[in-house]
């Protein structure tokens, strides 16, 4: 390690924000509008099997949360992006072991907990 | 409509003997002491340079002044609790029920909540940036609000002594009892705003110190050439960021069922008070690893420094932080297997369970490597560290029985499940916390503390501890359950007194520590740290002066390799002479601001009106806390400029003190 | 290539690894990051708490949502329609406020100060359908205290409403900042906070319509 080389410290330089494309918003308002009608068409059809129903509509969510994060939010996977995908990975972990983890653990201790006499 | 909402004279104890006493006592030290600052005149030093500071060095020693405060209030909980057990044996103790209860609640909420986690926060903000070789966090404004606002929670839940009561349903409040059907005074209330506003000052932190750690390092530090420490304090505010909104919420739902009828947790109407439970510990396992992730990062840079030796297996120590730091996630569940989730569920938490003891191994046997074929100093942080291997091995192995569900329906809320979790806190983090006091006290304060009481400290402490928690262990075997006011079984009347015994070991302890600052201040010339180096230190802030500049390094350091202060100081040994220094700069440093503190003063308010339901207070606190925001933020210079001529003169001082021990030392 | 250099190509040909050689600020080599990414990625790591939050009470959502005590049901309460106008001004507020983003990166205070204003109003909008399905519930003795399951369902959907709403004070308060400062760095930095905000809040929106209005009408 040296101490001394004299390089000058980074000034609050916030480098250029660089300016986003409207097309890139354009595109991703239509893909959320997809995303958007086929979720409310899906509670309405019946050309999905019933149970697997809130299935598609989480697999819609998903997929529009992936599309504002890319074209709303410019999550990439540039050098200096890396750590907010990594901590949105992170947090999506978390995320997923808080709800289905409880909804696991809940659902057991309310089956094995509950009252006498009452309809399964 | 009342104009003071729930408040009224009879919220101060004034029909009970000891609350009152206490409430008098520490009003009377505080005034004392306000009394005696404001009439020496150092109110307008402590506001410029303690109370508005921004710097990480000072907030750091206010968090862990904070902490050592909660710490012996904490400390006097435990007493009263060890006294009364000891004195009830088919009698009533001094202690009625109602008292005891808010007693062994506001010992288990300070000691965690704002001991712990304070002294642990306090010791990271002083030393990562130091460490990262940078001159202050990512956000150093935020970083005075988290401390003031954790600060409003210690107050508020003191201020429960004197004006109304505490919670009385243990340190996490578990509905129904904590329901308002059940609990229907202001304490629960008193404890849910004092952890949601110190809370929010947590999460702040965590948000600061994983952005520092991940985007502002110095030249050349890359991940794998960070201190341990640094590692850990990243581990640990992951999991402040992960956990911590957790708290947040199952508080807040509790809140809304207290508050506006919300039926959450409560007992009709399709509630589920187990929900509560499974999220608080949820945050509640989190919890105890943010406190010891950092706790071992301090034995890590301690252990290694006391045995002249780099710290053996840093990549593997690495791996097992980050391990823990995931696994911790999973295993919240062995905290309620007695509350009926079945033996799958049961089954795989314990499992988990048992999986993440072997991170801990991995760092053990790297400790233990890291001192063999070292030249062992036993200084005081490393008596505290050796302490800590053989203490919280045991601890641990107790906590691997619990993990088992079968014995944990045995053991389950027995005082064996109080021995073990005092016995891991006290030897993870308490030892980690002592250690790391006195190895950066020097840095902070440009003085050693005395060896001789720091020693007779540990030696209390550790004889104490052990005197006070086997036979804990013991009467768990023989069936005591936790949180008795009082009891009549005479198998378990001499281990409770020898517990009591060992508290006052203990207390012998802490008496020490107190004399040993006093006595510290008092020789502080003949103990000076001149070079700012006391302990032939291997990690960047002992590259500094003691105590550093506001700006830490004159330049920024560039780093080329793991332990970069120590390769630096051999090639200064070798070369007989420092490395030649580069031209000055100006520096800018962030302004200090009263931001925090305005803020923090706001949210007392706000939780005090919202506590005793004063509602118009509650909406001033509130506007009064949205515009200090906007205060803030209205404000157009916030930096102050740093003459390249101060920073010259600050550093050559320190390069001429350190060059002469360098040509005086010893050829080794 | 310096010695050093030339070892580091002999171990990692194809330049996998970082090995400290990366000159970029906020990766080691290149010391501390530029202000704007440091404030971003805080602000960043700000909205995956909230998130844990919000996953808090979507389990706790998921937990009690049968549980109605002999009160309504989601099928009984919800009213698409209303869901659909809703989830129409948010995204489409979403959008406006990227136009606002680009308004703010050329410098133009006049677009910037519309599309702001735009993306208000929708945001009010999205909260006033909000407050009167809340009040409307809530005048026919179905507010959050009559089950389990509307606790849950308020909490939810009234906790993404408040961040709406600290949203809207945020943006007056950002529209205020921009008018009297300009386009001063930190004013472009608090505003890059700002808009990755009301984007999250429609991420937040996608999941809360979908799992709770959407799936709650099917169940």
């Amino acid at each position: 390690m040296t101490m001394n080389t004299g390089h000058a410290e980074h000034a609050d330089d916030d480098g250029d924000d660089h300016v986003p494309q409207v097309s890139t918003y354009l595109i991703g308002l239509t893909l959320a509008v997809l995303l958007t009608v086929a979720s409310f068409w899906a509670v309405n059809t019946h050309l999905i099997y019933g149970p697997g129903i809130p299935v598609a509509l989480a697999s819609l969510a998903i997929a529009q949360m992936g599309i504002h994060l890319v074209f709303f939010l410019h999550l990439t996977t540039a050098p200096d992006n890396i750590n907010n995908a990594l901590a949105l990975a992170f947090g999506l972990l978390i995320v997923g072991l808080i709800v289905f983890g409880s909804v696991w653990i809940m659902w057991h201790m309310n089956y094995n907990l509950m009252a006498m006499g009452h309809p399964m | 409509m009342n104009l003071l909402g729930k408040l009224t004279w009879s919220a101060i104890p004034f029909d009970q003997p000891i609350p009152l006493f206490s409430a008098a006592v520490v009003i009377l030290i505080v005034v004392g002491v306000l009394v005696w600052v404001a009439a020496k005149g150092w109110v307008p030093y402590l506001w410029k340079e303690w109370i508005t500071s921004v710097d990480h060095k000072h907030i750091g020693v206010m968090y862990c002044l904070l902490g050592l405060l909660m710490l012996l209030r904490g400390f006097i909980d435990a007493l009263m609790m060890r006294s009364q057990q000891a004195l009830a044996f088919n009698a009533p103790g001094y202690l009625p029920p109602e008292h005891y209860d808010q007693i062994f609640s506001a010992h288990g909420t300070i000691m965690i909540l704002f001991a712990a986690m304070p002294l642990v926060i306090g010791l990271m903000n002083f030393v990562v940036p130091l460490q990262l070789g940078v001159r202050d966090v990512a956000f150093p404004t935020l970083n005075s609000v988290s401390f003031w606002l954790t600060c409003t929670g210690a107050l508020l839940v003191n201020l429960s002594l004197v004006v109304g009561e505490f919670a009385r349903t243990g340190w996490l409040p578990f509905p129904p009892l904590s329901e308002l059907r059940y609990s229907p005074g202001v304490g629960v209330d008193y404890y849910l705003w004092a952890v949601q506003i110190s809370g929010v000052g947590t999460l702040l932190t965590g948000i600061n110190f994983v952005t520092t750690i991940l985007k502002t390092r110095t030249y050349g530090m890359t991940y794998l050439r960070m201190p341990m420490f640094c590692w850990t304090a990243l581990a640990a505010c992951m999991l402040i960021i992960a956990a911590f909104p957790v708290l947040t919420a199952t508080l807040a739902m509790l809140t809304l069922d207290r508050y506006l009828g919300f039926h959450f947790f409560t007992n009709g109407a399709g509630g589920n008070p187990m929900m509560f439970t499974n999220l608080i510990w949820a945050w509640g396992h989190p919890e105890v690893y943010i406190l010891v992730l950092p706790s071992f990062g301090i034995f890590s840079e301690v252990i290694s420094t006391f045995s002249a030796k780099p710290l053996f297996g840093y990549r593997s120590m690495v791996i097992a932080t980050l391990f823990i730091c995931l696994v911790s996630f999973c295993v919240w569940l062995h905290h309620f297997f007695t509350m009926g989730p079945g033996g799958d569920v049961n089954a795989a938490f314990g499992i988990a369970t048992s999986i993440i003891a072997v991170g801990t191994g991995v760092k053990m046997y790297n400790w233990l490597f890291t001192m063999y074929g070292g030249r062992i100093r036993f200084a005081t942080p490393m008596l505290w560290s050796i302490g800590f291997l053989l203490t919280f091995i045991t601890g641990g192995m107790t906590g691997v029985m619990l993990a088992v569900p079968p014995a944990d329906f045995l053991l389950h809320n027995s005082m064996f499940l109080v021995a073990h979790f005092h016995h891991v806190i006290i030897a993870g983090v308490v030892f980690a916390v002592m250690a790391g006091i006195t190895y950066w006290f020097p840095k902070a304060f440009g003085f050693r503390l005395d060896e001789g009481w720091g020693k007779a400290t540990f030696w209390f402490a550790i004889t104490g501890f052990y005197v006070t928690f086997v036979p804990l262990y013991i009467l768990g075997f023989l069936g005591m359950t936790r949180r008795l006011q009082h009891y009549d079984v005479p198998e378990w009347r001499p281990w409770i007194l020898l517990a009591a015994v060992g508290i006052f070991i203990y207390l012998c302890s802490a008496v020490c520590q107190i004399i040993q600052l006093a006595v510290s201040i008092c020789n502080r010339d003949a103990l000076r740290d001149v070079t700012g180096d006391p302990w032939d230190g291997r990690s960047l802030e002992w590259a500094t002066p003691s105590p550093p500049p506001a700006f830490n390094f004159a330049h920024l350091p560039h780093v080329e390799n793991l332990e970069a202060y120590w390769n630096v100081k051999q090639r200064a040994r070798e070369e007989s002479r420092l490395d030649g220094a580069a031209p000055y700069e100006d520096l800018e440093m962030p302004r200090n601001s009263p931001t925090g503190f305005v803020c923090a003063f706001f949210a007392t308010f706000i939780g005090f009106a919202l506590i005793w339901h004063i509602w118009w207070l509650m909406i001033l606190g509130l506007i009064g806390a949205y515009a200090t925001f906007v205060v803030f933020a209205w404000r157009d210079v916030p930096e102050y400029v740093i003459p390249a001529e101060e920073v010259a003169r600050i550093d050559r001082a320190n390069r001429a003190v350190r060059q002469e021990a360098l040509l005086s030392e010893q050829p080794t | 290539m310096s010695a050093a250099d030339a070892t580091v190509a002999l171990r990692d040909p194809y330049h996998v690894g970082h090995a400290g050689e990366s000159q970029a600020r906020g990766h080691g080599a290149g010391g501390p990051a530029s202000k704007r990414i440091v404030v971003g990625y805080g602000f960043w790591l700000f909205l995956l708490s909230d998130i844990v939050i919000f996953s808090c009470l979507f389990a706790a959502y998921a937990v009690l949502a049968q549980a109605t005590a002999g009160g309504p049901s989601s099928k009984q309460i919800f009213d698409l329609n209303r869901v659909a106008i809703e989830t129409a001004c948010l995204l489409a507020s979403s959008f406006f406020c990227g136009m606002a983003s680009i308004a703010v990166a050329k410098r133009s205070r006049l677009w910037t100060q519309i599309w702001l204003v735009v993306t208000g109003l929708l945001g009010l909008a999205f909260i006033l359908l909000e407050v009167s399905e809340f009040s409307a519930l809530h005048a026919q003795g179905d507010g959050p205290t009559r089950s389990a399951f509307l606790t849950a369902f308020f909490t939810l959907v009234g906790c993404h409403g408040v961040h709406v709403s600290a949203g809207l004070l945020w943006l007056g308060t950002m529209m205020a900042q921009l008018f009297a400062k300009g386009f001063r760095a930190d004013i472009r930095r608090r505003f890059l906070c700002f808009t990755m905000f009301w984007h999250f809040l429609d991420i937040i929106w996608v999941a809360i319509f979908s799992l709770v209005y959407l799936v709650g009408t099917k169940l």
